[in-house]
This record gives C-alpha cells, sequence and structure tokens, in this order.
C-alpha cells in the first residue's frame, strides 16, 4: 500500500516578525496552507517579499511559527530529526570558500552521519551529478555563481533526501546554468523525490511543476495543478507542420462557416528566447 | 547515479560527538586556513629575543642568569596569554556572525543537526585551534629555555666551583636555576593560559549568539576579561555588603560579576611560575574545574538563546 503521509504540510501558517525600531509586528506569512503529495515537484511563486522565503524557513524549523504547524513526511518541522530527509538549497548561498567542492560534499555529508567509503562514493555521485568532476579539488572561493548553485544542490542531496526545498534555485545563474539546474530537477523527479521549490522565473516553474501556489502578502492567492491553472478552457491549439497555404485557407473557410466557432489567431509558433540563446550558444559545443 | 534508499544516513544521522568533532574539525581548519598560524613567527622572534633584552642589574653576577631565564618566560607566557585571549575571543567572535551572513548557517541547520552540536563544534575548533599554538609556542618557549638555562648553569657552576663553593651551595645554585628552566609548572603555567583562553572563548560565543556583529561581541568580551581581574573585588563588596553599608544598586552589580565570571585572580599563579615557584597540582585541578565549569556554563547559556533565535 503507498504512504498516504504528504511530503510536505503545512497548516495555517502564520508568522509575525518584530519590526527593528518600532515594536509592531509584520505579518509575512498569513494562514498559508500547503500540502504537497510524495513525488511532487511543487512550485510556490510571488513578488519579493510575499512570504516565500519565511514559508520555507517555517517548514526547516529557521523560524517558528507565530500560530499553525509545519510537517516533513508526518514529523513536526521543530523536531531536528525532521530534517533527516531533507536537502535545501538557500537563495544565493554562499558556501565556505575555503573548501573544494569534494570537501564541502563531506562536510555535509558527515553532519548527516555518513562515514568512510559511503560518503566517498556519494561524493563523486553528486559531483557527475551536477557536472563539477572538473572542479572537485579547486576552492569555492574560485567557483562561478552557477558552479556555486550546483555545488549548492549537491550538498541539498548528499544523504539522499526524500524531500528537496530550492529557494531561487536559478538566481543570478546563466541560461546554460539555470537549464542544467532544471534537467536535475526532472532526473530528481524522475527518481520520486518530491521539490519543493519557488522562483521568479516562472517559464522555469510552468516547465517543472505539477503543481503550482501564487502566494501574495503573505496569502495563498491561487493554488492548483498547473495544467488546470493555465487551461484556456474554451479554446483549443492545433499545431501542424509543413501545412500548406491551401490546407490552411480549407481550415480557415471550415471555421468561419461553423456557427458558434471563432478563429482567435493563426500563425507561426515562436520559440522562447531562451530556447534561442541555448541553441545558439551550445552548436559549437562537442 | 543510484539512490540508497536504505543507506546509513537515512536511519541513522549520526551521533552528537561525531556532528560535533566535525563541526570543529571545519571550523579548526577555517581558521587555520586564515593563516592565524603566521602570528608563531612574532612569537618567535619575542622568545628568541627576550634572550638579549638588557636587564638592569641590582644582584651578584650568581644570579644574573637566572633573571634572564625568568625574562624569557615572562616576554614568552606574556605573549601566549595575549595571544591565546586575542584568538580565542576574535576566532569565535567570527565565526557565528560569518555563518548568518553567509547563509552558510542555513544550509548546517537544514541538516539533522541539533543547534547546541553547532555551536559546541565551534567553540571545541577554536579551543583546539588554541590548544595547538600553545602547545607549537610551549615547544619554542621549552626549547630557547632549555638551551639558555644550561648555558647558564654550565657558567654558574665553573663560577661557583671558582669561587670554592660548598657542594650544598652548588646544589642549592643549581636547584634555583633549574627550577627557573623548563620543568613541569612551566607546562602547568601554559595549560592555565590555555583554560583562561578557554573561559574568554566560551564567553565570546555567549555574547555572539546576541550580538549582531563580530566587533560588539570582541570589545564586549575584551571589557569582561578586564572586569573579571576584579571578580574577587565584587565578590568581597557582596559578601560585606550589609555592614559597610553598600547600595542596592552597588550589591546587585557586585553580586552579579560575582556570580557570572570567574575570578581571573586565581590565575595569578602563573607570575608564580615565571618567578621560580612550584605550581602545585591542587591549583592546577581547581584552575581545571574552574575552566570546565564555565565553558559549559557559558555554553548551555548560549545554547538557551541561540535555540531561540531565528535566521
Amino acid at each position: 500500500m503507498a504512504d498516504a503521509t504528504p511530503a510536505v504540510e503545512i497548516c495555517g501558517l502564520v508568522k509575525d516578525f518584530k519590526t527593528s525600531f518600532r515594536r509592531e509586528m509584520l505579518r509575512a506569512v498569513a494562514g498559508v496552507s500547503i500540502r504537497i503529495e510524495a513525488g511532487e515537484v511543487y512550485g510556490l511563486i510571488g513578488p519579493n517579499g510575499s512570504g516565500k522565503s519565511t514559508t520555507m524557513k517555517a517548514l526547516l524549523g529557521l523560524v517558528a511559527p507565530t500560530a499553525g504547524h509545519c510537517a516533513i513526511f508526518g514529523q513536526d518541522s521543530l523536531v531536528v530529526d525532521s530534517r533527516r530527509d531533507v536537502g535545501f538549497l538557500p537563495e544565493n548561498p554562499y558556501f565556505y570558500k575555503h573548501l573544494s567542492g569534494a570537501e564541502t560534499l563531506r562536510f555535509y555529508g558527515k553532519l548527516c552521519g555518513m562515514r568512510g567509503r559511503v560518503l566517498e562514493q556519494r561524493v563523486s555521485e553528486l559531483l557527475a551529478l551536477v557536472d563539477l568532476e572538473s572542479a572537485r579539488d579547486r576552492r569555492l572561493g574560485g567557483y562561478s555563481k552557477g558552479m556555486l548553485q550546483r555545488i549548492g544542490l549537491a550538498q541539498a542531496l548528499v544523504q539522499d533526501p526524500r524531500l528537496l526545498i530550492l529557494d531561487e534555485p536559478t538566481a543570478g545563474v546563466d541560461p546554460i546554468g539555470s537549464r542544467q539546474i532544471r534537467d536535475l530537477i526532472f532526473k530528481l523527479r524522475e527518481r520520486g523525490i518530491t521539490v519543493f521549490l519557488c522562483s521568479h522565473l516562472l517559464e522555469q516553474v510552468q516547465e517543472v511543476c505539477d503543481r503550482v501556489g501564487i502566494i501574495f502578502q503573505g496569502k495563498m492567492v491561487k493554488e492548483g495543478r498547473l495544467e488546470d491553472l493555465i487551461a484556456i478552457e474554451d479554446q483549443t491549439e492545433i499545431i501542424l507542420r509543413d501545412a500548406s497555404p491551401e490546407l490552411i485557407a480549407r481550415i480557415t473557410a471550415l471555421v468561419a462557416s461553423t456557427p458558434g466557432t471563432e478563429l482567435v489567431r493563426s500563425g507561426k509558433p515562436r520559440t522562447t528566447l531562451e530556447r534561442l540563446f541555448l541553441r545558439e550558444t551550445l552548436r559549437d559545443e562537442p | 547515479m543510484s539512490q540508497h534508499p536504505d543507506s546509513p544516513a537515512r536511519s541513522n544521522s549520526g551521533s552528537h560527538c561525531g556532528r560535533v568533532w566535525v563541526i570543529a574539525m571545519h571550523a579548526f581548519t577555517q581558521l587555520v586556513r586564515m593563516k592565524v598560524f603566521y602570528f608563531l613567527a612574532v612569537f618567535a622572534v619575542i622568545a628568541i629575543g627576550s634572550n638579549f633584552f638588557d636587564l638592569p642589574q641590582h644582584t651578584g653576577p650568581e644570579v644574573s642568569g637566572i633573571a634572564v631565564l625568568s625574562s624569557i618566560k615572562s616576554w614568552s607566557l606574556g605573549t601566549m596569554t595575549l595571544f591565546s585571549v586575542v584568538l580565542g575571543i576574535v576566532a569565535t567572535a567570527l565565526l557565528l556572525p560569518k555563518d548568518v551572513e553567509d547563509r552558510t548557517l542555513y544550509t548546517i541547520l537544514a541538516k539533522p543537526v541539533p543547534r547546541v552540536d553547532y555551536l559546541a563544534g565551534k567553540l571545541l575548533g577554536v579551543l583546539l585551534l588554541v590548544f595547538v599554538s600553545l602547545a607549537l609556542m610551549d615547544v619554542l618557549m621549552s626549547a630557547v629555555l632549555q638551551i639558555r638555562s644550561s648555558m647558564i648553569l654550565n657558567q654558574q657552576m665553573d663560577f661557583a666551583q671558582g669561587r670554592g663553593w660548598s657542594a650544598a651551595e652548588i646544589a642549592s645554585l643549581r636547584g634555583d636555576i633549574l627550577s627557573q628552566g623548563a620543568n613541569a609548572s612551566l607546562q602547568g603555567a601554559v595549560f592555565a593560559v590555555f583554560l583562561r583562553a578557554s573561559i574568554m572563548a566560551s564567553l565570546a560565543l555567549l555574547i555572539s549568539t546576541f550580538s549582531s556583529s563580530t566587533l560588539f561581541t570582541s570589545i564586549i568580551s575584551f571589557l569582561i576579561y578586564f572586569i573579571g581581574h576584579f571578580q574577587a573585588d565584587a565578590r568581597a563588596i557582596f559578601l560585606e555588603s550589609g555592614a559597610a553599608g553598600t547600595g542596592p544598586v552597588t550589591r546587585a552589580i557586585s553580586l552579579v560579576v560575582s556570580l557570572v565570571l570567574p575570578d581571573f585572580q586565581l590565575f595569578n599563579v602563573i607570575d608564580a611560575v615565571i618567578e621560580g615557584q612550584a605550581m602545585p597540582l591542587l591549583i592546577l585541578a581547581k584552575l581545571t574545574a574552574i575552566g570546565l565549569f564555565y565553558a559549559v556554563f557559558y555554553v548551555i547559556a548560549s545554547w538557551f538563546i541561540f535555540a531561540e533565535k531565528e535566521f
């Protein structure tokens, strides 16, 4: 029987912060509830200061909820043991510059109780996964922004967690690095790892997420399956390849002669700027 | 990539001691790679240079060598105290805010790491660094003292025999010189220096849990170090407050100072060792107990504050 315990359960989360000078309370999160089933990729989107990062921090026990509760695979987030099954990549992380890529992964692996051959094997696997084998012994001080994000993702995965929490995983990364991270998320989804991410890059969220929540001023304003949220129910899209002008004319005439149906738009679909960039920049690669 | 559904990481996230040690070794490595050991070169210059400081001669030639040995110890132990206390305070004050600022703390606390393990690990890393630094300085100081004391011993023995001193007088002179050499009491004094730095590092850890900057933590820690030397006076004020008509504010301050801070005057025993006196084991045991007590006390207090801290 499948395990019905959700990977993430946030119930009525409220978080107030004291402002520095005035002792007024600032409500960062106002009654947010999220349930993420095991194996799902969930995207939380919203403008800056809407409460995304605070929600993630509450889920990781880095901040204590003012009201409500958070649980990871059924365990209260404030309990240290709940973090055995979680990997976290914070926004713009700066890891220890004095450590090399392999040393960084060893450090985080040891914190999770891994030792010896198992750890070494895991470090090599992860460096291969994030394509940093060539920078294995280079200190992080010399890593680029994209490499830092990827080593951050590797450290999040070190103990083979069932849940991965990514706060702006592609922030400040170039399109190629961003695509690599997106592909990694696809790989993780194939392996059944639950991913909870927040990002400003809506196109990427749309590409990788099964479900999406939109948070605004600390409140969840829209949530659901991505397909349901973005589908325009009264419209249908047909994309043809190598269609002759005559065929297009016949289809247009057929539509025009059908009562109650209207041709909204026809023309050539456009690629995205990202796809164009990737096609042009990766063309010369072996 | 293979998955490890029953990997050790999943079933067992390691022991407290294991995690503390991992964090301690990491903090140690971090500080070493900040090139803090460069100060050992400065110490070497001081330890060797103290051989040549020209001391005013108020005594006869039979004790002039002893004064040089005392000077080497005084300069070396003074420098050790300065370095160890500065290193203990500044390194501890630096590590915590740096982790918060760089958000590396998030990635550590997002692993199954209890906050007390993190604090204890950081402190242990700093203490390891202070211990290794003091051990290296001790080796250098002992080597300089050993060479110089054997030179002085030969010189003084020739002097005494030339003057026709009796065997008992010569033995007494030999004893005086050896008491100023690199003996067990001197190692005890170095350990006392380490204990004092450990107390200060633990105190800096406590302050850094609620302070927002390295500078604030360092300044307050040094102030407290200074105040700690008056702990005995504060205790006396508190105990005699009824009879002396002391006000309630003075009484409260003296109570807080005498309860929260150790009596740093107990460490004056180091000065006695510089003068050539032996350090009784009982005193060393007492200092060790005090050092341990305050280190544990400050770590527990730090934990109480850090456990509630939000990032």
